[in-house]
């Protein structure tokens, strides 16, 4: 992963309306954004990476994701992986109320004492799950004062990706819109290193761009065009600033 | 397709990050819970993005009433990519539109208004049921 990006992990929860586990999915994932780890995670919509999402496939296609699911259906994993990428790690409620001998989660809509306690197994397990996956201390859990940004009891609103996740820029090449993952952030990068935009720079540059973007072999050379050019009228804006 | 006019599928938004799609998804269990449990059906949206076989079938046998809670208008996309009928599109700022004083607070937990909120929504959803209206997508915000 590339440290143009600040490193977040993107909670993505099934959260069914249909089960209690999906209740306990969605509660657990809230907890973890709002008061376990809320500097080191965002939620993404799931049904967005259909519904015209192009941020949130961005997002989740440069930065991990972990699912938390309520059944066997995987709904979240499944369709994070169809849509995006593979998540790097995955809960399913159920599953974990088995392996914990917990009672089963009851009432989708008020959950029962059995869900309440669900909620924090799941809850504590997913923000280990976060630390592993940001390479912090494995399998602890820090205490929710020690991280949490909001007082407790108090809830913010999570940093959800609703039309603000990663920056998709549509470019016309050789005829073709083609979509580009976070060129602006990119660009920021290099032109804060002062690297210029000669030859070595913008093989550097593009090569950076291709990390997080498909290009054809044998668009190559126009792809490459485009980008550059793209880079020196974001220079030329900025330098106006 | 949508043989079956005595019941409909209710869809919520499945947003986690505002108070908007809690409202959304209290309105869905209001209507289906409370207010019409004999002529409703709640369907996860999560199933509709996978393409569950028996959420699809259902869509395709009842219209679906489809509660979102931004303007991303998820569930009602989710509801056309999958085949079906929106008979009511409903959005939750639409409603907040009309009744500014109950402005939702808390996602985990919605405040009182917001849980008054999605009890008008509700009401006003099961009372369209009730007249027999079904004009269609986009037609009517409620």
């Amino acid at each position: 992963m590339s440290e143009i990006f600040e490193r977040k992990v993107g909670i993505v929860a099934c959260s069914c309306e249909e089960l209690a586990e999906g209740t306990v999915a969605r509660l657990a994932a809230l907890k973890v954004l709002n008061e376990l780890r809320p500097r080191e995670t965002v939620t993404i919509c799931l049904p967005l990476f259909l519904a015209g999402g192009a941020g949130d496939r961005a997002f989740a296609r440069v930065h991990p994701t972990i699912t938390v699911d309520g059944c066997a259906l995987r709904c979240a994993a499944r369709g994070t992986e169809m849509y995006s990428s593979k998540p790097a790690a995955s809960i399913v409620v159920n599953e974990l109320v088995a392996e914990c001998g917990l009672d089963r989660p009851e009432g989708r809509r008020r959950l029962n004492a059995a869900g309440k306690i669900a909620v924090d197994s799941t809850a504590g397990r997913l923000a280990a799950m976060v630390d592993q996956v940001l390479g912090k201390v494995t399998g602890t859990v820090l205490a929710a004062e020690e991280t949490s940004a909001a007082p407790v009891g108090e809830e913010r609103e999570v940093a959800c990706s609703c039309g603000s996740g990663m920056a998709v820029t549509k470019l016309v090449i050789d005829g073709q819109t083609v979509e580009w993952v976070a060129l602006p952030l990119i660009f920021r990068h290099f032109r804060e290193r002062e690297l210029g935009q000669d030859e070595a720079a913008a093989l550097e540059l593009f090569e950076t761009v291709k990390i997080y973007n498909a290009v054809p072999p044998e668009s190559e050379k126009s792809y490459r065009q485009t980008i550059m050019l793209e880079y020196a009228n974001f220079c030329q804006k900025e330098n106006q600033l | 397709m949508n043989t079956d006019k005595t019941r409909v599928v209710v869809v919520p938004c499945s947003g986690i990050g505002k108070p908007f799609g809690t409202v959304s998804r209290e309105a869905a269990y209001d209507l289906c819970d409370e207010l019409r449990p004999e002529s409703t059906r709640l369907v996860a949206l999560a199933k509709l993005v996978l393409g569950d076989p028996e959420a699809r079938e259902l869509l395709a046998r009842y219209p679906a009433v489809t509660i979102d809670g931004c303007k991303q208008m998820c569930a009602s996309k989710m509801v056309t990519q999958s085949g079906g009928t929106v008979a009511q599109e409903v959005s939750v700022l639409d409603v907040f539109r009309r009744h500014k004083d109950l402005k939702p607070e808390g996602i985990a937990e919605l405040n009182e208004a917001g849980m008054k909120l999605a009890r008008v929504l509700a009401g006003e959803v099961a009372e369209r049921l009730d007249s027999g209206e079904q004009p269609g997508k986009g037609a009517n915000h409620v």
